[in-house]
């Protein structure tokens, strides 16, 4: 783990010594052993306060929303649900890949329930590859939990999502942290315009919860940060992982992230889609 | 005197008599510790402090403030009558509370809504026994066995609690819970060291604003991803935004919970943001808590919970700009 | 059935500008009789309708939601309502999952022509909705005097 931790420091610091990046995105130490958070790194120096282990969590690649235009390349430390992330931003016109320098981190898994669906650890795009690739573990069903929804009744479904939402704080974490929502301005900070309501009731919450998931849902790389960043630990998945089980059946096998050519589902159309509205 | 650990629901049951009673409740179903109201059969939730801050009891998520008939001219004052009684409240929270009572009660402008709930809670903390990890509050002024604020105050001793009433309120209590009551000298046991310390001297307010422009705001918001939730768990932040709801001609104003770090919450008419990213708006909410607090109200706002360290999905720390201020002076 | 005795629905109905909008027109021109319950909003096009619309009425009060546009291939704007078709497809079962009633939500393609259409698929839902009776799902809940003020804790 250490060795590996040693050949992310030296990458980083040989590329911001040979000025071939601005700055390197990666993990860093906190005041608890058990977590890590991301740091930005813009000088030889500081490559050493990189850290990597079983606690370097939180996908990184969200952070490349907050500088569009950089002045020279972002080093990326890119697992594979970083790179995924990439591939999304990419075919979104959020990022440019040349202005990304992406460094390979076969993810050897880590202490998070946010992997439990991970199906890539291994970047799928990068510049360098660190280390060998890892075999990827067998993920968790993917669409268990959505069935466990779907057997319930309309009412106790109803109640079910009710009562995750009557528990969401409206922090909106779980929009921040994803790496697929990257409109400039979110609907939800347009106070006045009337589309979401502001009260912390169960029926705005809701509208809230269903909302995020639609706007996100057919471009979802799976990654998990949503869930993993709600301080209230709420379900939410169930509704992205609903609208991708739903694309499935409807269009054939459907991932998103796997490279950064194929349209979202809700982005393009076929003439001979399914009819049900005749 | 002292009450028996196992009368404590009865005690408490003598409460709910009177008035609605709050506890620190288990997770349900999934959810969060949390002050909920009690049914009078769930156990409290007591072994470590709550996720969610007790603030709701006089601050709720959303609130109606007063209804009105566009055709008829009407208003009507929405003013709430709560009889609150909350057991198990930590020495940090009582502080909050304390905290909450500065801004919402003083300098020139009593918030009627704060002061009706106010008037009818009455708070029965309880000392902490152990401290989590992310606690700091000794270093933000409180004492982790003490809450001198509480109308009540409990602490562990064992087998049974230690009562002493603070205010008129706490007498009320313990008159009340008089027959469940005995005699005992037990001094409670020394409390527990925090989890960690940071120094947070009376000069700290000074020598952060002296650094306003300085770049460590830069560094130190970075890896912040602009979500709410570190001010919606914090005990002491009350910021709101006021709204209305119409049907026809008939209405209602609420208020609700409203976050620094959104990107609206500083939106001028016309659109001009003075806080337009990141930075300024984490700047912003530490040096409210450490600095604009203190030299408004004489008080830190931050009590030291730790909540905030807990849940950040980005796990930053706001102990760390106190870290990095010290042997800073004011002028350098 | 005595939440239905007396029920009349309040169906918002999203109609494209081009086709169905004519369309509700028409039928108002030859006297056709249609239920009252429809509230017609004039959209563009039918791919302009957002999810959130759909949700947002039926937090403010309406017991069925109606999204009309033209037939596929037929779009004013050539591919408008081939967007539709899919994200309607996808909310449909969205709303399905989180328990609305299928009947609550309908979207139908209705040109400028089909006068009878219009009318017919209005009555369907109306009749249908009167039988499935208020729509309480999503529903905010007003405020009335003094209850405003309790909250306290544990929303």
């Amino acid at each position: 783990m250490s060795d590996r931790q040693e050949k992310m420091r030296q990458s980083a610091e040989k590329l911001l010594r040979d000025g071939e990046v601005g700055y390197v995105i990666g993990w860093g130490a906190t005041r608890f052993c058990d977590r890590t958070t991301p740091v930005f790194i813009d000088s030889p120096e500081g490559a050493a306060s990189l850290v990597w282990n079983e606690h370097a969590v939180n996908s990184l690649a969200k952070y490349l929303l907050d500088d569009k235009y950089p002045d020279k390349k972002i080093g990326l430390f890119a697992r594979g649900c970083e790179s995924r992330a990439v591939n999304r931003m990419i075919k979104d016109n959020q990022v440019k890949r040349e202005s990304l320098y992406l460094i390979g981190v076969p993810c050897d898994g880590k202490s998070s329930d946010r992997c439990r669906l991970c199906r890539e650890r291994n970047p799928l795009v990068y510049d360098v590859l660190l280390w060998e690739p890892e075999a990827n573990a067998a993920p968790a069903d993917r669409f268990e939990r959505v069935r466990g929804v779907e057997a319930m009744s309309p009412d106790e479904r109803y109640r079910y999502w009710g009562g995750v939402y009557d528990r969401c704080i409206r922090c909106y974490a779980c929009r921040n942290a994803c790496p697929v929502c990257s409109c400039r301005e979110c609907y939800v900070d347009m106070g006045r315009t009337g589309f979401q309501g502001k009260q912390h009731s169960r029926s705005d919450n809701q509208i809230f919860g269903v909302t995020r998931a639609f706007h996100v849902g057919d471009r979802c790389i799976e990654c998990g940060e949503c869930e993993r960043a709600c301080p209230m630990g709420l379900p939410i998945m169930g509704q992205t992982q609903k609208m991708l089980k739903e694309i499935n059946e409807l269009s054939g096998e459907y991932e998103c992230g796997l490279d950064a050519d194929s349209d979202s589902f809700l982005g393009r159309f076929d003439l001979d889609d399914k009819d049900e509205f005749m | 005197m002292e009450l028996k650990k196992d009368r404590l629901l009865e005690a408490l049951a003598l409460l709910r008599e009177g008035s609605d009673v709050a506890l620190p409740l288990p997770a349900d179903d999934g959810g969060e510790p949390a002050f909920r109201l009690w049914d009078g059969v769930q156990e409290p939730f007591l072994g470590s402090n709550t996720s969610l801050p007790p603030k709701e009891l006089l601050f709720p998520r959303s609130e109606g403030m007063y209804g009105y008939n566009l055709k008829t001219g009407e208003l009507s004052d929405i003013l709430p009558e709560a009889r609150t009684a909350v057991f198990g409240i930590r020495p940090c929270d009582v502080k909050s509370i304390e905290n909450l009572d500065h801004a919402f009660l003083e300098k020139g402008y009593v918030d009627s809504y704060y002061r009706a709930r106010r008037d009818g809670l009455t708070t029965i903390a309880l000392g902490c026994s152990e401290a989590a990890r992310t606690c700091f509050c000794d270093s933000m002024g409180v004492a982790p066995g003490d809450a001198p604020g509480a109308d009540l105050m409990m602490n562990d001793l064992g087998d049974a609690y230690s009562v002493k009433a603070n205010t008129e309120k706490g007498e009320a209590v313990a008159k009340l819970w008089e027959g469940l009551l005995s005699k005992g000298g037990a001094k409670a046991p020394a409390a527990p060291a925090c989890g960690f310390s940071v120094k947070a001297d009376d000069s700290l307010p000074d020598r952060l604003t002296a650094r306003f422009d300085d770049p460590m705001w830069d560094s130190l918001s970075k890896a912040c991803i602009g979500c709410g939730c570190c001010s919606f768990i914090c005990p002491t932040c009350y910021c709101f935004d006021i709204g209305r709801e119409n049907r026809g001609a008939c209405g209602t104003a609420f208020r609700c919970w409203d976050s620094c770090m959104f990107s609206d919450y500083s939106r001028m008419a016309g659109g001009h943001n003075p806080r337009p990213s990141k930075k300024e708006r984490l700047r912003n909410r530490y040096l409210h808590k450490l600095a604009y607090f203190s030299q408004r109200y004489g008080a830190t706002l931050c009590v030291g919970c730790g909540r905030c360290i807990d849940k950040c999905p980005a796990n930053l720390d706001i102990t760390r700009v106190m870290d990095m201020m010290e042997g800073v002076d004011a002028n350098g | 059935m005595s939440l239905t005795e007396g029920f009349e629905p309040k169906i918002i109905a999203f109609c494209c500008n081009w086709c169905t909008y004519t369309g509700a027109d028409l039928a108002g021109l030859n006297r056709m009789k249609y239920p009252e319950n429809v509230h017609v909003a004039r959209v563009p096009c039918s791919g302009r309708v957002n999810p959130q619309f759909i949700l947002r009425a039926f937090q403010k009060g309406c017991d069925g939601v109606m999204v009309c546009g033209c037939h596929p291939g037929d779009c004013h704007y050539s591919t408008g309502n081939y967007f539709t078709r899919r994200r309607f497809m996808l909310m449909k079962r969205m709303l399905e999952y989180n328990g609305i009633d299928p009947g609550r939500f309908h979207a139908r393609w209705i040109s400028g022509s089909e006068a009878a259409k219009f009318r017919d698929t209005v009555a369907e839902v109306s009749e249908r909705l009167r039988k499935l009776g208020p729509n309480t799902k999503y529903r905010e809940a007003l405020r009335e005097g003094a209850d405003a003020g309790k909250g306290g804790a544990g929303i």
